[in-house]
């Protein structure tokens, strides 16, 4: 996907909650790059332009799961506490 | 860091346009795709532009942000400045012309120095594996001189232990004449070539088969260096023959340029130790007890300590005769790099270092006058929002850059000033010697460039650290309003920076002045011997003796001869005297001479006689002493007819294998003569109590009186010599003896007042603009005085009391210095050498050289202060 389709992506699937911030979307994706997390790839996008595409690597995919485990575990506790309250 | 960053990152540096291409293109898809959303909901494409740039932000932030992301900036930015500095350099050439040239100037002084130093203590040998040589030595408790091995003692180490792979031993600075001319060489064993390693680059190195005891053949081999200054490159040298020593030679091989024999430089041939009795006649019939240097190479994976331990087993078994303690010294480079040789050279690279810092002092001034002159493109980059840090980065880097232009001219200037002082020192040592010595100036190698790139970088600390501090620290909004401060408020580092060049300058002077006076002294010195039309002739073969005492008695020229144990350059005998009566001893030190001594040498004789002819040959138990010890041995008597108790020192260091023995214990004094000073430099009292001998003993010199001009009287007698013993010593004027006293102190002048002279240039150039630019700068003020009613007087005391104060510090902390480090030289051991030669107390030369300074610097400062004083307060009113 393209920056702009991802970030458009993200505004849909959380119903317009998370809106990127779009000056801070293409620095984060350049550091994700050097980070070897994703790659990049220049291809013709739909409005016939070119474009870059970003896929997630193995090593993307690893750092993934590990990233959700800790928001798993860091949303579990809050939830816990704020049960509490 | 992983490889897809460090692709990305090479990837960016190697192609920064396709990448910013790229990060451009990416931006604005983005932008559009946006746009195409808001189109497709109804709004126009302006309006939909409009909104999809505003909810993007700033794209150019982001961009940077990007460029951030990419880990290149360091490089990015680094290029950046390289290239900023090259147009401000094409904009203001002179400024970077000059501080080049005075950068340049002090790292080539230093660079020199560091090339000697290099030779000395880096430089390897073209051999094979250096590090695995090492001189076997038996170093002398409280003497300097080592016991040197025999022969047998040679052969029993090479026999006996087996720590070294091979062993060779050598007998070095052997002077001999060869077709008449003097070569310098030095004998070896067969095996030397083989252990270094090394091969000929002409015809064969010697072998073993050429050093078979009492059989050695009658080769040599020339060094690269012998082949040039005698041989002329002959490409044809190779089977010639040459007689040395009255012996025929055949010149077997000659070496590659670049191999040294394993010492600083190489000598000019190499030949069989076996032959040793036929080079040094002295030695014939007793080649077993000759003094010889041994080097081995450690067997591989053995290391120093263990070989040690062997060895100190071998020695401790009686083979290495009386002295038990035995020590390896590398033999990797000439000189180890140890506490002692950096203390040797550390004065070289303090004086030539000081020139840097005043050369640095300079134009850190320079620069801190374009500081503000460049104020308002500093204020501007720095409100366009640049960090300090950024700005300051740049201007060092453009320091940077002139600092290592500079060390690539320093390495030419380092090769000139050496090439020039070996070419100006060859040129004015005294002729007689010049064929006993040869210097080149060392070569630079990759160490001295590394060396310089370090000093550049360092001097880029001292001369642009502070003056880019100052230039960044701005008043902002006033800078960029265009008020730009005529700074004239008085400013700390230019200040410190006077006070530390007249410092440097005034250290420098101090030591010219210092030597000078020292010189001066030492060549109006009267060592007491008649030295206008002397001549002394060195007899350095016994067998041929008597021939040449015929032969320089015979001589039309000469009018006395007379003999003298040891030669006027040789440190007397030293003993204890003591009369009969007085039991007190007092040293003093004796001379065998012959009875012409004393009128040859227009010494004196004040009460009695000296020696008759048959006391001199027959050794009688005579002597004849100087006033000082009459006096002091005998109070009360003239000393005439007294009996002298006379015991040699048996500790003393002027203990030599060659002196001739004392006939017996007690003397009595014939007579009494005037005090000798001697030469001063030599560091040692002349003898006081002389004791009679002939011309016929061995080991005594000759010394004669000539008609005529000493010069070719000299020529004509070495001729005339030479014709007997081709291999004999040297013969010198007695007024040359005196001058390679006084040589070094010439040298040290010479170099000191070079280097003071540099150092004022540097100073008064400094001190001159610093100046002019403060007058430049307070020229509004000035013409308010003027026009207020000050005079001449006022104003030129206003420009002038500044510097003066800054210049008194300067003087003060410069002339203390100079007596601190004095005061600390003579507290070291060798201070009484030196007090004998240079008094580094000397009020005078202070006095001089600080006047100097002050001379100079108000000279400097007379013209700024004229023109202020000249300033026309209506025109400069005006100006506002």
């Amino acid at each position: 996907m393209h920056g702009w389709a991802i970030s458009d992506r993200i505004q849909q699937i959380s119903q317009d909650v998370l809106q990127v911030n779009q000056g801070s979307l293409y620095p984060a994706l350049h550091r994700l790059e050097h980070r070897g997390w994703i790659e990049a790839q220049w291809g013709v996008s739909e409005l016939g332009r070119r474009a870059k595409f970003y896929r997630l690597t193995a090593s993307g995919r690893r750092q993934l799961a590990v990233e959700a485990s800790e928001w798993e575990r860091m949303t579990t506790a809050i939830g816990r506490v704020m049960k509490m309250a | 860091m992983n490889l897809r960053d460090l692709r990305l990152r090479v990837r960016a540096l190697m192609a920064p346009r396709r990448v910013e291409r790229e990060l451009d293109e990416e931006l604005a898809f983005h932008i559009e795709r946006e746009t195409q959303k808001h189109v497709a909901t109804g709004l126009s494409l302006e309006d939909a532009r409009a909104r999809a740039r505003v909810r993007f932000g700033s794209a150019s932030l982001a961009a940077e942000e990007c460029r951030d992301a990419r880990g290149t900036a360091l490089v990015d930015t680094a290029v950046r400045d390289v290239l900023y500095a090259l147009r401000t350099f094409r904009r203001t050439p002179t400024v970077a012309l000059t501080i080049v040239g005075t950068v340049a100037l002090g790292l080539g002084l230093v660079g020199a120095a560091f090339t000697i130093f290099n030779d000395f203590v880096f430089r390897v040998d073209a051999v094979q594996d250096p590090g695995a040589l090492f001189a076997v030595e038996r170093p002398r408790s409280g003497n300097p001189d080592r016991v040197r091995f025999t022969l047998p003692e040679y052969e029993a180490l090479r026999r006996e232990t087996d720590v070294f792979s091979d062993v060779f031993a050598r007998l070095m600075d052997i002077d001999s004449r060869i077709d008449g001319r003097m070569m310098a060489g030095e004998l070896v064993t067969g095996n030397f070539f083989q252990v270094l390693g090394v091969s000929a680059a002409l015809g064969r190195t010697l072998t073993p088969a050429d050093d078979i005891r009492h059989a050695g053949r009658q080769v040599i081999v020339l060094s690269h260096k012998g082949w040039s200054r005698l041989f002329v490159n002959d490409p044809d040298i190779v089977g010639r023959s040459v007689i040395v020593s009255g012996f025929r030679y055949e010149i077997v091989g000659v070496m590659p340029e670049r191999f040294r024999g394993l010492g600083l430089a190489p000598p000019d041939y190499w030949a069989p130790l076996s032959l040793v009795g036929q080079v040094r006649p002295i030695h014939a019939g007793r080649e077993d007890s000759v003094g010889i240097d041994v080097i081995g190479r450690l067997k591989p994976g053995l290391s120093r300590k263990t070989a040690l331990a062997g060895l100190a087993v071998w020695a401790s078994g009686g083979n290495a005769g009386r002295a038990a303690t035995i020590t390896l010294k590398s033999k990797r480079t000439s000189m180890a790099f140890s506490p002692e040789v950096l203390l040797g050279f550390a004065p070289l690279f303090f004086v030539f270092g000081l020139i840097l810092l005043i050369g640095c002092a300079n134009v850190a001034n320079l620069l801190l006058a374009r500081a503000v002159s460049r104020q308002r493109e500093i204020g501007i980059r720095l409100s366009l929002g640049a960090s300090r840090g950024r700005v300051i980065r740049q201007l060092l880097t453009e320091s940077l850059l002139l600092a290592l232009v500079s060390a690539v001219c320093a390495l030419a200037i380092s090769r000139v000033v050496l090439d020039a002082t070996t070419s100006v020192l060859m040129s004015t040592i005294p002729p007689e010697l010049a064929e006993f010595l040869s210097l080149s100036a060392p070569g630079a190698d990759w160490r001295v460039a590394v060396f310089l790139a370090v000093a550049a970088i360092i001097s880029t600390v001292f001369f642009g650290l502070v003056p880019a501090l100052q230039a960044t620290r701005l008043d902002l909004v006033r800078t960029v309003r265009g008020e730009l401060t005529r700074d004239a408020r008085p400013s700390w580092a230019r200040d410190a920076l006077i006070v530390v060049q007249v410092t440097a300058s005034a250290l420098l002077l101090i030591c010219a002045g210092i030597f000078l006076r020292s010189a001066l002294r030492a060549s109006a010195a009267d060592p007491g011997w008649r030295l206008a039309d002397t001549i002394m002739v060195d007899i350095v073969n016994e067998p041929f003796r008597t021939a040449m005492v015929a032969a320089v008695t015979a001589d039309p020229s000469v009018r006395a001869v007379a003999a003298s144990w040891p030669d006027p350059l040789g440190q007397p005998r030293a003993a204890f005297g003591s009369s009969a009566d007085n039991p007190g001893r007092s040293t003093v030190a004796y001379r065998f001479v012959s009875p012409e001594y004393f009128s040859v040498l227009d010494i004196g004789v004040l009460r009695g006689r000296v020696f008759t002819q048959e006391e001199s040959s027959s050794n009688a138990a005579v002597a004849v002493v100087s006033e000082t010890i009459a006096r002091q041995i005998w109070v009360n008597s003239d000393g005439v007819g007294q009996v002298l108790r006379l015991q040699p020192d048996p500790n003393s260091e002027t203990r030599r294998r060659d002196e001739p023995p004392l006939p017996s214990q007690t003397f009595t004094v014939v007579g009494v003569v005037r005090d000798v000073a001697g030469f001063r430099m030599a560091g040692y009292s002349e003898a006081g109590v002389y004791v009679p001998t002939g011309p016929a003993t061995a080991e005594t010199s000759l010394i004669t009186r000539v008609h005529g001009d000493p010069e070719l009287v000299r020529r004509a007698l070495l001729e005339r010599l030479t014709a007997i013993d081709p291999n004999m010593g040297m013969v010198l004027t007695m007024r040359t003896l005196g001058r390679i006293e006084t040589y070094p102190l010439q040298v040290g002048f010479w170099l000191t007042v070079v280097l003071g002279g540099l150092a004022l240039m540097l100073t008064v150039s400094g001190v001159f603009s610093v100046l002019s630019y403060l007058v430049e700068q307070r020229t509004k003020e000035i013409g308010v005085r003027i026009a207020l009613g000050a005079t001449t007087g006022n104003v030129t005391r206003l420009v002038l009391s500044q510097l003066l104060r800054l210049v008194g510090i300067g003087l003060i902390v410069g002339g203390g210095l100079a007596w601190g480090l004095a005061t600390v030289l003579m507290s070291t051991p060798a201070a009484s050498r030196i007090g004998n030669i240079v008094d580094v107390f000397d009020p005078l030369a202070y006095a001089a050289s600080l006047l100097c300074i002050v001379t100079a610097c108000v000279l400097a400062a007379s013209i700024p202060a004229l023109r202020a004083a000249r300033i026309d307060p209506i025109a400069t009113l005006r100006q506002e």
